[in-house]
């Protein structure tokens, strides 16, 4: 789970282009959007995009989005259920 | 003896509209139109307020036209209104009701979507859009429309009216992150998303020139297919004769991605695509104009 969390930090960073944020030190319960990472609705959509390209899971709806997306904890956690059925 | 003022109106509103259900019943579309003519004329002499609606767009659109000229612009706008609510009328009501519509640009269209990687279909508060839009058929995929609580509302109002199930998907912008997550989802999946272009109601925004004005337009739409890899298809529903109507795509665009730091001027530039095709429509369309506010101050 942590390599994970690791692959999603980077991912974030380098495809969102999020710039002066270091990977390392983004805390796992850190909000992805708002006052968090301060992403917004068009982050969102990239975001669904790369979680399918990189791991294979695709996000089909508002409810799973609005789960998976609170924190890179419970992206993980969401990604790795999927990734079980 | 109190006077309650918005009963009143509720009272003559629905009066009006049974006087219409019945001349519908009675002499179909064509007497319902007849009888829009005095009801449009009355309106227009007695209410200010949609003078005042109409020449945020008439004095743009028409910049020319002195005050005589801009009154009877008017009446043609408002009476093209009524002729659509009287056909969202007619054609809830009356068996065997039916208008004829062309689609031009299907060709183009069934072969963005054979490329299998969904296609946004973007389009706006003109002519006959709600009528065109729900009998978009034999696209051989499912087609989502993402819309706000009152445009959900109408259009089921719409098949209630017809007794028919809704034919797309609707997906509610107002729910989290403004539906783009389903969109998204169904894009990846192939589908098609229509999407209303000139309304802005919160969320990602791009301003653009629009009949000489500065406009706000909603832009989310644009990142949604530069994310996800699908076209974008501007159609445009237009009224051409009584029982005809023509829905044309008057532009096709693949938006690239950008990264967040270019985003704004990616998606300025592709709004500004979408006002010039509206441009281009309401050059060859003018009384087709749907949106009674100061649409340059959204």
């Amino acid at each position: 789970m942590e390599e994970l969390k690791k692959q999603i930090k980077e991912m974030v960073v380098r495809d969102l282009k999020l710039q002066g944020v270091d990977p390392a030190k983004i805390d796992d319960n850190t909000p992805l959007f708002e006052e968090g990472l301060g992403l917004d609705s068009l982050d969102a959509v990239e975001l669904v995009v790369l979680v399918q390209k990189h791991f294979d899971v695709q996000i089909d709806d508002m409810d799973e989005g609005q789960a998976a997306f609170k924190s890179i904890n419970t992206l993980a956690e969401f990604i790795a259920e999927k990734r079980k059925k | 003896m109190s006077f309650d003022r918005r009963a009143v109106l509720r009272f003559l509103e629905a009066t009006g509209h049974n006087i219409f259900y019945v001349m519908l019943l009675l002499f179909g579309q064509a007497g319902a139109y007849l009888l829009l003519m005095p009801v449009i004329f009355s309106y227009l002499i007695f209410s200010r307020k949609i003078h005042r609606n109409v020449a945020y767009y008439m004095k743009r659109r028409f910049p020319a036209h002195g005050v005589l000229r801009l009154w009877f612009d008017t009446y043609q706008l408002v009476y093209s209104f009524g002729q659509v609510l009287v056909d969202r009328g007619w054609l809830g009501l009356c068996r065997g009701a039916r208008l004829n519509g062309e689609l031009v640009g299907q060709d183009e269209l069934l072969a963005l979507i054979a490329k299998g990687r969904g296609l946004v279909l973007l389009t706006a508060h003109v002519g006959n859009w709600q009528t065109a839009l729900s009998h978009i058929c034999g696209f051989k995929v499912p087609v989502n429309s993402l819309m706000h609580y009152e445009q959900e509302a109408v259009a089921k109002h719409y098949f209630d009216l017809r007794r028919e199930s809704v034919p797309f998907k609707i997906i509610k912008s107002n729910g989290f992150m403004g539906g783009m997550i389903e969109s998204t989802a169904a894009l990846q999946r192939g589908e098609v998303v229509t999407i209303m272009g000139d309304r802005y109601a919160g969320g990602p925004y791009a301003e653009v020139t629009f009949l000489g004005g500065k406009v706000r337009l909603p832009a989310a739409a644009y990142s949604l297919a530069a994310a996800t890899g699908a076209p974008v298809a501007i159609l445009l529903a237009a009224k051409t004769r009584r029982r005809d109507y023509i829905m044309k795509v008057w532009d096709i665009f693949y938006p690239e991605p950008c990264d967040r730091n270019h985003r704004q001027e990616h998606l300025s530039r592709w709004t500004g695509r979408f006002a010039q095709s509206l441009e281009r429509y309401l050059g060859e369309y003018p009384y087709q104009w749907y949106n009674f506010f100061d649409f340059w101050s959204q």
